[in-house]
């Protein structure tokens, strides 16, 4: 099931959350150039992401991160064969920016223009560094704002089998960073200091054990009232304890989803996949089962453009083009594609 | 001769126009179910289309910079800096008040340009017509309507309103004794204003490079309000 058309060279603008990024993928795996603007230390004093600010930002930085991406790519527009953003889900505000300027730029050039499922081109940052990738995949969604299990049965063929009832991951490990005093973000300050701590320090729950869901609320609490009963616990043994929590609830969870598909391959992606604990544990699992693992590079499971661009070369094949009056969908969810 | 694309979405129409050396060869205005990011792209390519401009002949793209809806700000001014960047022409921001109040140009008295900004607040500026448009006599501003109409009284000079946020702040601006409401024709920003305004801008060189267009956005976010009160 490749796309007949050939090796296309598509743009992609993602401006889902508080990263400003843009960039030049060739046939859905070739990338050009990916450039990804940060806003963290805009967001960093109200730790966490403030949509209002995040919007205000990504207008700005449009332009520069699209002509930055273009010029890192030595790619005109005239080059290009399609323009393709993230129209969800995420920040409705900060959406439209990269929505608009995906449409003004399909306009102006005459190419057409693919709106990208945000879901869905994370699951497609694997094909950047793993061109050969077949599915069927189970997929571990981890971010600052999902948490979800993905049997990816082929290509735009999507089975969501558990996801958080609660926080996502990425929540969790701010919201504990921020009570820590570790700063924002918080998955970052964790995975620095966890090496200097005891994860087995304490045990703190692993929740809805059997059951493909995630729950990080009741841990997070958890970890609250231990710290203010045992104020003099390290808090590098807090930090370990609770990340080893919440890399056992993921990795038990993926093993159980990937052996119910019977999938023989596991991927990781989102800013969580970046974390070096859930990495190491999933390659363990895949080692122990006799399954192949792919870890995209950090860079691919934060928000990137790369991915967007990566999955508008699947989509453009499998459904065509995006009508220009598409809008964006903060809630979207991950179904079936095509 | 220059053509220019025109657009505004400070309020919840989209307005859109395309001129050549200041006279509109046709115009778009929308203010139907559709949200601004669905409707903008879909009518520049109809007027592209009826008016037989391509986006590629032209020589400016100009924009309605606020103060207004912040979501509908940021798709007309994203739409109109990536336009310019991509066609690799100037941008030329004009305050969407300026483009309320351009239209009373001939009526001799004050003008007040009123938008609405929810929470019974409004934008707002103050206009006197002058040889050939209308000149700015205040700042923008943005505060509780009953502010500006006490403003207003005080000045005791007859004045015409216009904008959305007059209609939407009634109760306010009925205490008003010697001021008149412009009504619906003048309640959002005239895309025609912008292509005249910015027309002589273009003549006198008075624009941007892409980059440097931005919102007028007049308050802070919430968030950064909060943090305020709180220091």
């Amino acid at each position: 099931m490749t796309p007949d058309a050939g090796p296309a060279t598509i743009l992609g603008v993602e401006t889902s959350c508080d990263e400003t990024a843009a960039a030049v993928v060739v046939g859905g795996r070739s990338v050009r150039s990916s450039i990804v603007s940060s806003q963290v230390d805009l967001h960093a004093r109200f730790g966490g992401v403030v949509p209002e600010i995040a919007s205000r930002a990504h207008v700005e930085l449009i332009g520069p991160v699209v002509a930055e991406a273009l010029a890192a790519a030595s790619t005109g527009l005239h080059d290009l064969d399609a323009i393709a953003a993230c129209r969800g889900p995420g920040l409705a505000g900060a959406l439209l920016v990269g929505v608009s300027a995906a449409k003004a730029l399909a306009l102006v050039t005459g190419l057409p223009y693919v709106g990208v499922n945000h879901l869905e081109a994370h699951l497609y940052a694997a094909w950047l560094e793993e061109p050969d990738l077949e599915p069927p995949l189970a997929v571990l969604l981890v971010s600052g704002g999902h948490t979800l299990l993905v049997i990816m049965e082929a290509h735009g063929r999507y089975r969501v089998v558990g996801q958080t009832v609660d926080d996502a991951a990425g929540e969790a490990f701010d919201k504990v960073a921020r009570f820590l005093g570790l700063g924002y973000p918080g998955g970052p300050a964790i995975d620095r200091l966890a090496p200097d701590g005891d994860p087995e320090a304490i045990r703190f729950p692993r929740a809805m054990p059997g059951e493909p869901n995630f729950s990080f609320s009741g841990l997070k609490t958890a970890v609250v009232n231990h710290a203010r009963q045992h104020p003099d616990t390290p808090v590098a043994d807090v930090a370990a304890s609770f990340q080893a929590a919440v890399v056992d609830q993921l990795v038990d969870k993926l093993a159980a989803a990937a052996d119910g598909a019977g999938a023989p391959t596991l991927v990781l992606g989102g800013g969580v996949a970046a974390n070096s604990a859930l990495r190491a544990r999933v390659g363990t699992l895949g080692a122990a089962t006799g399954r192949d693992v792919f870890l995209p590079a950090p860079a691919f499971c934060t928000d990137n453009a790369a991915m967007i661009a990566a999955a508008a070369w699947w989509r453009l094949e499998a459904v065509g083009p995006t009508p220009l009056d598409d809008g964006v969908d903060p809630t979207a969810g991950l179904g079936v594609v095509a | 001769m220059t053509l220019m694309l025109a657009i505004d979405t400070a309020t919840p129409r989209v307005a859109v126009a395309i001129g050549e050396d200041g006279r509109v060869l046709g115009s778009v205005y929308l203010s139907a179910r559709r949200r601004h990011a669905e409707a903008l792209v879909p009518a520049i390519a109809y007027l592209c289309e009826q008016t037989g401009v391509e986006l590629r002949q032209l020589g400016a793209v100009a924009v309605g910079v606020g103060p207004g809806l912040f979501t509908g700000l940021r798709v007309g001014v994203t739409t109109a800096k990536i336009m310019g960047q991509a066609l690799e022409v100037p941008v030329v921001g004009v305050s969407s008040l300026d483009l309320v109040a351009h239209p009373l140009r001939f009526g001799g008295q004050m003008i007040a340009a009123v938008l609405d900004a929810r929470r019974h607040e409004v934008f707002h500026a103050r206009y006197r017509p002058v040889s050939g448009g209308v000149q700015l006599v205040t700042e923008y501003r943005v505060g509780p309507a009953v502010e500006l109409v006490a403003e207003l009284e005080a000045g005791g000079e007859d004045v015409v309103l216009a904008g959305d946020g007059v209609a939407s702040n009634r109760a306010a601006f009925g205490a008003l004794e010697r001021a008149v409401d412009a009504g619906r024709e003048f309640e959002a920003p005239s895309a025609t204003a912008l292509v005249e305004i910015a027309d002589g801008r273009v003549g006198r060189e008075e624009f941007s490079a892409p980059w440097d267009v931005a919102p007028l956005y007049l308050r802070a976010s919430d968030a950064e309000l909060a943090w305020g009160n709180r220091r």
